[in-house]
């Protein structure tokens, strides 16, 4: 069927279309771009010269960083996935109609910090001196550094996408028939086995789109690897702000971002793919 | 207990808080037979049948399968699979894995299992579907995908939850009649929970008919059409020659009431339950023993003036709507031939009349 555009529809879309072009688009064909100028004594200059890719992609260094923030960012996906499903599920199904909206509310307030406050609070509890360190010094033990380690970064992405993660998940949770698990346990499937053979399958497709959002957040997070992991290793969001820093390098810089869009790009493809894998219909 | 006896609902009660679903139910469904458990939405059909699959437990009483008692069982660790309104397809899995879940859960091996799918799905008719999603398929063929899903263990019992009300007439006719010699071939005992008068007395032995969590009445289809013993069944079956009177005499096979509608007596059947003198009792007459005539016939027993109301036709029948002088609504079903020589106009004035053996006294009020 063929839409005709009217007025009616503009209305509601062209400020939403208007927003993307200027805060979207614009800025991502100036920073395709600007990956193409170059650096002349710490001035940068309009050209068309694919010496910033070649360097960066050249590097051992860039390699590294990318493959680091891969991993941590996949890791924090399952890590986060598997730790905020046995609470979604406690909400969608164990709990009363009151019960759950309560457990929304509790999951939405930490958006009302920001999240670099929560970042910080997690220092006071991590580092040498901390409250947690205290607390093993009384049972004598520690202390242990945990501050400044990977451990810490993902705690911090914990922090970040938890509550999203567990919300997301609830939706697709919270809309599954109840009749199919009835029908599963009424064909000999067992309450434990149910999650894995019907709800889970049930609720693929949020499950999945709830571990992307995490991917995303997670693999573009700079505030978690400098103030809780300490800079190391490196991430590519931290690579960026090196980058920038040392030498006026905005185009290196662009680079890393556009390698960073594209992997999202493909990441969120295929995620979206396989949430709705043999779903035709 | 009988020894055919399959399973025993003994003195069930199920409560939901305060609200009583069934109220202490006494039942036998016997192996092999189809039972169908009759009333209309809120009557406790349903609990009963979620009770029988393990999915609500009674609050008191024992239900009995195969004469152990299962009340304790979870859904899980009983035999009685369970075909839903909705039907209750995965829709994540395909055909064939639909229909194989069962036997996976129970640890059958993947040969056999994909034998035994095989089977079903070809008894049922929707072998060439077998790679097929569920949201390919029509409104019949999801049927047979979900007996052929719960059949594949070859249980002792299949429980029905109204199956086919979501298909359209003539697929529900078809359904039927494979539902029918399903059961008859296989020997699985079914029980089905429908509201349809024609799905419970085209397909069952046995029909259950329930009114707020009670059994009104268990018997054939035959049975329970020609004698429903309350005024319930008499209503819901929707038998409108329905007279309430008092007795003025005893007869020696049968009984005389007075009603609105004048005298009418009634004959045959047991004497077992009927009323004394002075008591209220109810006469029904089924609408196709019922006969009109434009003077009164000349015996005089049993004759009330009615006034034609209208017509239906539906095939080779047709049903007369008429109404006594005091209002009541008759109904009489004919052939057309019948009908013919008495030219029937809307208000015109008849007498129907009915011979008293074809008359039936409710047992209970």
């Amino acid at each position: 069927m063929r839409r005709h555009l009217s007025l009616y529809g503009l209305t509601f879309s062209l400020p939403l279309l208007i927003w993307q072009l200027v805060f979207f688009v614009f800025p991502l064909c100036f920073l395709v771009a600007l990956s193409f100028w170059t650096v002349r004594n710490f001035a940068m200059r309009p050209d068309f010269d694919t010496v910033n890719w070649v360097t960066m992609y050249g590097r051992k260094v860039f390699w590294q960083a990318y493959a680091t923030t891969f991993a941590l960012a996949a890791v924090a996906s399952v890590l986060t996935s598997v730790l905020a499903f046995p609470c979604s599920y406690a909400i969608a199904f164990k709990m009363s109609d009151r019960a759950r909206r309560w457990a929304v509310f509790l999951m939405v307030i930490p958006f009302f910090t920001s999240y670099l406050v929560r970042v910080y609070s997690w220092q006071i509890f991590l580092s040498d001196a901390g409250i947690l360190n205290v607390l093993f010094g009384w049972v004598g033990l520690g202390p242990y550094g945990m501050l400044n380690t990977v451990g810490a970064t993902m705690i911090g992405y914990l922090t970040l996408s938890f509550p999203l993660v567990v919300l997301l998940q609830l939706f697709s949770l919270v809309f599954i028939d109840r009749t199919l698990i009835e029908a599963a346990h009424n064909l000999r499937c067992g309450r434990l086995r149910t999650v894995f053979a019907v709800i889970i399958p049930s609720a693929r497709v949020g499950l999945v789109i709830a571990a992307l959002f995490c991917f995303i957040l997670s693999f573009g997070d700079f505030v978690s690897p400098v103030y809780l992991g300490g800079g190391d290793p490196t991430t590519l969001s931290i690579l960026i702000t090196d980058t920038t820093k040392s030498g006026q390098q905005w185009p290196r810089a662009a680079v890393i971002a556009l390698t960073m869009i594209g992997t999202l790009m493909v990441v969120a493809f295929l995620s979206v793919r396989f949430a709705y894998k043999g779903r035709n219909a | 207990m009988q020894t055919d006896t399959l399973v025993s609902i003994d003195g069930v009660i199920k409560r939901f808080g305060s609200f009583v679903a069934v109220q202490r139910m006494d039942l036998d469904i016997r192996k092999g037979e189809f039972l169908a458990i009759m009333g209309s939405s809120g009557c406790g059909k349903t609990t009963t049948l979620r009770m029988l699959a393990g999915l609500e437990a009674p609050s008191e009483g024992v239900i009995r399968l195969a004469g152990q008692p299962i009340n304790d069982l979870p859904t899980w660790a009983r035999d009685t699979p369970m075909v839903w309104q909705s039907l209750a397809l995965f829709p994540f899995l395909n055909v064939r894995e639909n229909v194989e879940f069962a036997l996976k859960m129970r640890g059958v091996g993947r040969e056999e299992r994909r034998q035994r799918a095989e089977q079903w799905l070809e008894r049922m008719q929707i072998a060439e579907f077998a790679d097929r999603n569920i949201a390919q398929l029509s409104g019949g063929q999801r049927q047979r995908v979900a007996l052929a899903r719960s059949l594949v263990v070859e249980p002792q019992i299949l429980l029905l939850d109204e199956p086919l009300s979501a298909l359209d007439a003539a697929l529900k006719v078809r359904m039927q009649s494979l539902l029918k010699n399903l059961q008859r071939q296989t020997g699985i005992t079914f029980v089905y929970v429908t509201h349809s008068q024609s799905e419970a007395f085209s397909m069952a032995d046995r029909v259950v008919i329930m009114s707020r969590g009670k059994i009104e009445q268990i018997g054939t289809p035959q049975d329970i059409y020609r004698a429903p013993r309350t005024r319930f069944v008499a209503d819901f079956l929707g038998s409108s020659n329905i007279f309430d009177g008092t007795v003025s005499r005893i007869l020696p096979d049968g009984v005389e009431l007075d009603t609105p509608s004048g005298r009418l007596r009634q004959t045959g059947g047991s004497p077992e339950g009927r009323p004394g003198t002075g008591r209220p009792a109810t006469l029904t007459v089924l609408d196709t023993r019922m006969r009109l005539s434009r003077t009164p016939p000349p015996d005089g027993t049993n004759v009330v003036p009615v006034r034609v109301v209208g017509e239906e036709f539906v095939g080779a029948t047709a049903t007369v709507y008429l109404e006594t002088e005091h209002g009541q609504e008759i109904r009489v079903q004919k052939g057309h031939e019948e009908l013919a020589d008495l030219s029937i106009q809307p208000g015109q004035a008849l007498f129907a009349h009915w011979s008293p053996e074809d008359g039936h006294l409710l047992t209970q009020a």
